[in-house]
């Protein structure tokens, strides 16, 4: 029992390492920006940068689309399946993990090629086509979280206990589903907030003005503001995943199943 | 016409028919108890009422007005469900408020009916917790005042009480039936449990494989059973199988020959039957002195039920006999294992069905 337990420690620490040293080689890297002194000069830079400010603006914008956009097609569809064709549930999560399969190219690709025509060029020319491609790549993701959160309520008894009272549907869906899921959507935005602030592909390959490509674009041209940039945005998705385990402890009698006591 | 009307129902899934050839008429007021073993088709049936279902053939009316069709939400039927299905986001209060927040009544009008209800499941202490603050009983009394609030026009109880604890069980179940007189209000109620349908309803009506098998009060199923199911299935029976000998009422069981009465005049000689008796209605006796019309056993078990001992008797060729006997007499009686013993199987009691 206690060798197994200092086994499990060993492999943590060598898991631990194996992440986090890359990460405080890279943090000591971008406080290295004055000679022979720590200091934050690599950040003061980079928040000086007014295209940090508008690629990082506009990503939170495109961020905040994806979300309710991802939670308006998402959160009906998953509580469809589960209600009504609870059979093609299976199918149904095939079909959100093709974004992890498909590569990112190819996605861009056929989608500017279906959406770069008459009368969809506006999807081209807007940030229209970005936020469908985010939608799609969040998929995976805020398809998952609902579906965990649904599978935490009991959605068919629920849903009749509000129809014998005479609420319809689509009542039933926005005041008895939706405030019973609120923790699994919030883990879905967050989730897809990260991945929208970090795109890179979609966006250079659809010129879009987004943080992904801005930190692309510094990597080649300056010495320690990668690095600062590479910091922040892992503080933002850290910052992300906190959230998301503060919502998860603090949502008492929220995911609570009905059940004998 | 009767309140509530089932003609001809039958509901098919697939290939699997889960009620068939159902007729049944619910009269306003009544309690009225589906009761049978899983996949008889009881919840089926209820949820056809309730509008989740829809039949497959056969018609729903209540009140005279044609259900069949009519979606859930516009029927006007409240519905307790086993698991409780309170809204865990909501107070017990906020619960019972949520179909007349539908109905559109007004701020004051919901305030004032949640009051009520909360007064009659005995609640108002706990009107603000929410579900998971409640126990098992609080939860389905809460269950019960939302259904009950919007002032349903039939109340529908899928196994209400299966989730909970015996205790708990026994004491909502009484509950539930001093509510259901209180208002007056039309309640068809599910459950397997035969003790449970038994002590609260009006009429039973017991189902197997989809039909119907026999309505009746409570009394007229416990001690008229129709056919070989309900026997079998509604409280204990002794079964002790034998065949017709002529048209007065003997039958014989392996060297035994029981005269039934007119009870067997419906069969024909040579016909293979079973008798049927409750394990009360076995009269057992020491073995000495002799009784008439008995015959010897031998005891193999003695359980205490608390009023009652339930006596496993070994009856020879008959087989095993159950019989209960209240505790008082027990302790009249030899009562150690394998102890001899005499049972009379009164003839005016036994029940004929065919074998």
């Amino acid at each position: 029992m206690k060798r197994t337990s200092l086994t499990s420690w060993l492999w943590m620490i060598i898991g631990a390492l194996y992440f986090l040293l890359p990460l405080i080689a890279t943090a000591d890297f971008s406080l290295r920006a004055e000679k022979n002194k720590l200091g934050f000069l690599a950040y003061e830079r980079v928040f000086a940068d007014p295209r940090f400010i508008s690629t990082f603006t506009f990503s939170l914008y495109v961020s905040i689309l994806t979300i309710i956009a991802s939670i308006i097609l998402v959160v009906p569809t998953a509580y469809w399946v589960r209600l009504r064709v609870p059979t093609f549930r299976r199918a149904f999560e095939f079909i959100t993990l093709l974004p992890l399969i498909i590569p990112a190219v190819v996605l861009v690709f056929g989608l500017s090629r279906i959406y770069g025509k008459y009368p969809f060029q506006f999807m081209i020319e807007t940030p229209a086509l970005f936020v469908v491609g985010n939608v799609i790549f969040a998929l995976p993701y805020m398809y998952r979280s609902v579906d965990i959160g649904l599978r935490a309520i009991d959605v068919h008894t629920l849903t009749e206990a509000a129809q014998s009272l005479g609420a319809s549907l689509p009542y039933t869906l926005l005041r008895v589903i939706f405030p019973n899921i609120t923790v699994a959507l919030l883990s879905g935005a967050f989730l897809t907030f990260a991945i929208v602030m970090g795109e890179f592909t979609m966006a250079s390959l659809l010129v879009q003005p987004a943080f992904g490509p801005y930190m692309q674009q510094i990597s080649s041209s300056k010495v320690y503001e990668p690095s600062a940039v590479a910091i922040i945005s892992f503080m933002l998705t850290w910052a992300c995943t906190g959230a998301i385990q503060l919502l998860g402890r603090r949502s008492p009698g929220q995911t609570q199943v009905a059940g004998s006591r | 016409m009767a309140f509530l009307t089932l003609t001809n129902i039958r509901k098919v899934f697939g290939m699997a028919v889960a009620v068939d050839q159902f007729n049944l008429q619910v009269e306003r007021g009544e309690f009225l108890s589906l009761l049978g073993p899983s996949g008889c088709g009881k919840t089926t049936t209820m949820r056809m009422i309730a509008g989740f279902e829809t039949p497959t053939a056969g018609t729903i009316h209540l009140d005279g007005k044609d259900m069949t069709n009519i979606s859930p939400t516009k029927r006007n039927v409240g519905m307790v469900f086993q698991s409780y299905a309170l809204f865990p986001h909501l107070s017990a209060r906020d619960n019972i408020g949520f179909g007349l927040k539908i109905a559109g009544q007004s701020k004051d009008a919901i305030a004032k009916r949640v009051n009520e209800m909360l007064a009659l499941i005995k609640m108002q202490p706990q009107a603000d917790r929410f579900p998971h603050q409640l126990s098992g009983g609080q939860q389905q009394r809460v269950a019960l005042a939302r259904a009950l609030a919007v002032k349903p026009q039939v109340l529908l109880l899928d196994e209400p009480l299966s989730a909970l604890d015996a205790k708990i069980r026994e004491s909502l179940r009484n509950e539930i039936r001093d509510i259901q007189r209180a208002l007056n209000i039309t309640t068809v109620y599910v459950t397997h449990d035969q003790e449970e349908a038994l002590s609260v309803s009006d009429r039973v009506v017991v189902m197997s494989a989809g039909h119907i098998e026999q309505i009746g009060t409570p009394l007229e199923i416990y001690s008229q059973p129709q056919t070989l199911f309900v026997a079998d299935f509604v409280g204990s029976m002794n079964f002790i199988p034998g065949t017709v000998i002529d048209n007065k009422g003997n039958v014989r069981c392996a060297s035994h020959t029981f005269n039934v009465g007119t009870n067997v005049s419906a069969f024909s000689a040579n016909t293979a039957v079973r008798l049927a008796l409750r394990p009360e209605e076995l009269r057992v006796y020491n073995r000495e002195p002799q009784q008439p019309d008995s015959f010897p056993v031998t005891l193999n078990s003695a359980e205490f039920m608390g009023t009652t001992y339930r006596l496993h008797l070994a009856a020879g060729e008959l087989g095993t006999l159950l019989a209960e006997v209240p505790a008082n007499y027990a302790r009249t009686l030899h009562t150690a294992v394998g102890a001899p013993l005499q049972v009379q199987l009164p003839s005016e009691m036994l029940r004929v069905f065919t074998a």
